[in-house]
């Protein structure tokens, strides 16, 4: 079964975009549901300068999966969270968006 | 301070107009007790002799002889009246006696005159000296009582709100519930109060002003280290903190809303570069014009955040020992292809550098910065050589060009923010202006030094200095 990453990212745009880069490095997209728990997935796309993206993180039934941060701030404007386990700054590539992802399920 | 030398002035011109009179009353008074009790022989001079003293110290030496020739005058008519006899070597005693005593007292009461002069000017000066600064300064002592102050201690106090009278942790800590956090501000008022060796600096804030002050304190002690009071400076610093916040606010605005755009723009533009070939031959060059513009849009922003972080003074270095052979080869490598583009030759030069304690990345920085900014300034057939050799125990990093230059009277505003050299506006060169400021900083914040020279229509050499990794240098 292909892994599935939950993007949790507020603007549309890049929203789509990244979708579309996690579909082609071969994941499953999936979008995070605006209020109740989380459904369970391999990975978590995240802008951490959002709220409503970290408050995400809380609603997981079972264990929260790692994080990839995707941030428009550095990581030392320390919005990083527990179980981070990449940090990049916008505007990021996609293949160094793939690096990350494949880091976190060894392909 | 004011107070306290006017007082004293005020003291002193009583007492001038007063001594004189004292003295010539004890003239006359000892006069007066020689005659009714009939003891001009008993008494003599030497019961009048202090009165003319007196009367020298305080008026002068002119004065003090005319009261040593009072004095005599009164001497001779009680001894005359009381028939007490009289030599001419016992009259020749008291004159002097009574000469010295008006000559030296005046001396000594011009000398104290003098000198008391001397230590209130130099109290005015004191005074005037503190006064001039911005800052609010006071001396306290033992207990907290203020000894000296000055005006924009004053100032600053009233717009404080502070209460009049107290002492100054007393006063500083009645207003701890107007400050925007009472309780920290409580407690390190307690712990100045409570550990007199203590300095400390704090900044709070007045509720509802949105003024910030900052305010600093150290014990005075004298030379055998024992606390004899303390030294108190207030300042205001809220513009200080209003910039930090517009500061504060342009990076998030420019973090937010131009890295968001920026990231599918540049994400699109990836994925379109896939069906490039799809694309006519002018729709790929449209793309190209695209992919330039948005990098560099990209560089626009990475440099200005890091200008405001860099006068934030929040520049934070990764450090790690670093060959700078190996950045300096690679930033060669990098701008290979926009070399051949401008047809400039571009020679890498390097001869034993010792390695440097640093960030790498922010060395690439500097080395992308500089080679860059030599292509853009130099012309088809120049030439561009990057050096990296040993001086001492240091690195040394070149970067020499023989392109445009920049006119001397120019120099040395380049390190300024958004500064453009008149050979770059007249040749439309693009750039901002930030490079050379963020250069500046990476290598002052390494321990490093940064010099450039130039020559208009010769070239420009920029030479970037950095100590020697310590295990390197041993």
């Amino acid at each position: 079964m292909r892994p599935r990453v939950l993007i949790a990212e507020p603007n549309a745009e890049v929203r789509r975009f990244l979708e579309l880069t996690v579909e082609r490095l071969g994941y499953v997209p999936v979008g995070a549901p605006s209020a109740g728990p989380v459904p369970p997935v391999d990975a978590v796309l995240l802008e951490p300068a959002s709220p409503g993206s970290r408050s995400l993180l809380h609603r997981f039934v079972d264990d929260v999966p790692p994080v990839v941060c995707l941030s428009v701030y550095p990581r030392e404007a320390g919005l990083e969270p527990a179980g981070s386990v990449a940090y990049l700054v916008k505007p990021s590539s996609a293949a160094a968006l793939g690096n990350a992802l494949r880091s976190v399920f060894g392909r | 301070m004011r107070a306290v030398l006017a007082v004293k002035h005020h003291l002193m011109n009583r007492r001038r107009s007063l001594v004189p009179i004292v003295a010539l009353a004890g003239l006359f008074g000892t006069f007066a007790v020689m005659m009714l009790t009939d003891t001009a022989g008993q008494i003599g001079a030497i019961g009048l002799a202090p009165w003319v003293g007196l009367f020298a110290y305080d008026v002068g030496l002119a004065g003090g002889l005319a009261a040593a020739g009072l004095g005599l005058a009164l001497w001779f008519i009680a001894a005359d009246t009381q028939n007490t006899s009289l030599t001419a070597l016992t009259i020749g005693i008291r004159v002097t006696a009574f000469l010295v005593f008006a000559v030296g007292s005046s001396i000594v009461g011009r000398r104290m005159r003098e000198s008391d002069k001397a230590h209130r000017t130099q109290m005015s000066l004191q005074t005037a000296l503190i006064d001039s600064t911005l800052d609010g300064i006071c001396l306290t002592d033992v207990r907290g009582n203020v000894l000296i102050s000055n005006v924009p201690l004053r100032r600053i106090s009233v717009e404080m709100g502070l209460p009049p009278m107290g002492t100054v942790p007393e006063r500083l800590l009645a207003i701890a519930p107007r400050t925007t956090e009472p309780d920290r501000y409580r407690r390190r008022m307690r712990e100045i109060a409570d550990q007199p060796m203590l300095a400390s600096e704090d900044e709070f804030e007045i509720q509802g002003s949105s003024r910030v002050f900052r305010g600093y304190t150290a014990p005075i002690t004298d030379a055998d280290g024992r606390f004899t009071g303390r030294i108190w400076t207030l300042r205001e610093v809220t513009a200080d903190r209003e910039l930090d916040r517009l500061r504060d606010a342009f990076v998030a605005a420019v973090s937010h809303e131009l890295r968001t755009p920026l990231t599918s723009i540049s994400g699109f533009l990836e994925m379109l570069r896939d069906e490039e070939q799809t694309l006519g031959e002018e729709g790929r060059l449209y793309l190209d014009v695209i992919r330039r513009s948005t990098e560099r849009l990209q560089r626009l922003v990475e440099d200005l955040l890091l200008v405001a972080q860099i006068e934030a003074h929040r520049l934070e270095l990764v450090l790690a020992t670093v060959d700078l052979d190996e950045v300096a080869a690679a930033a060669v490598e990098a701008a290979r292809p926009t070399a051949a583009e401008k047809e400039v030759a571009l020679r890498l030069e390097v001869d034993g550098a010792p390695p440097v304690q640093a960030d790498a990345h922010r060395l690439a920085q500097v080395l992308d910065n500089l080679i860059s900014n030599a292509l853009k300034f130099t012309d088809a057939g120049g030439e561009v050589v990057v050096s990296v050799i040993r001086n001492g125990s240091y690195a040394q990093l070149a970067v020499t060009d023989n392109g445009v230059g920049i006119p001397l009277d120019e120099q040395s505003q380049l390190f300024s923010s958004f500064f453009r050299a008149s050979t770059a506006m007249r040749k439309a060169i693009p750039g901002t202006g930030l490079g050379l400021v963020i250069v500046r900083a990476i290598v002052e914040q390494h321990g490093g030094t940064i010099d450039l020279e130039s020559r208009e229509g010769k070239g420009t050499t920029v030479t970037v200095t950095l100590p020697g990794a310590p295990e390197a240098v041993a």
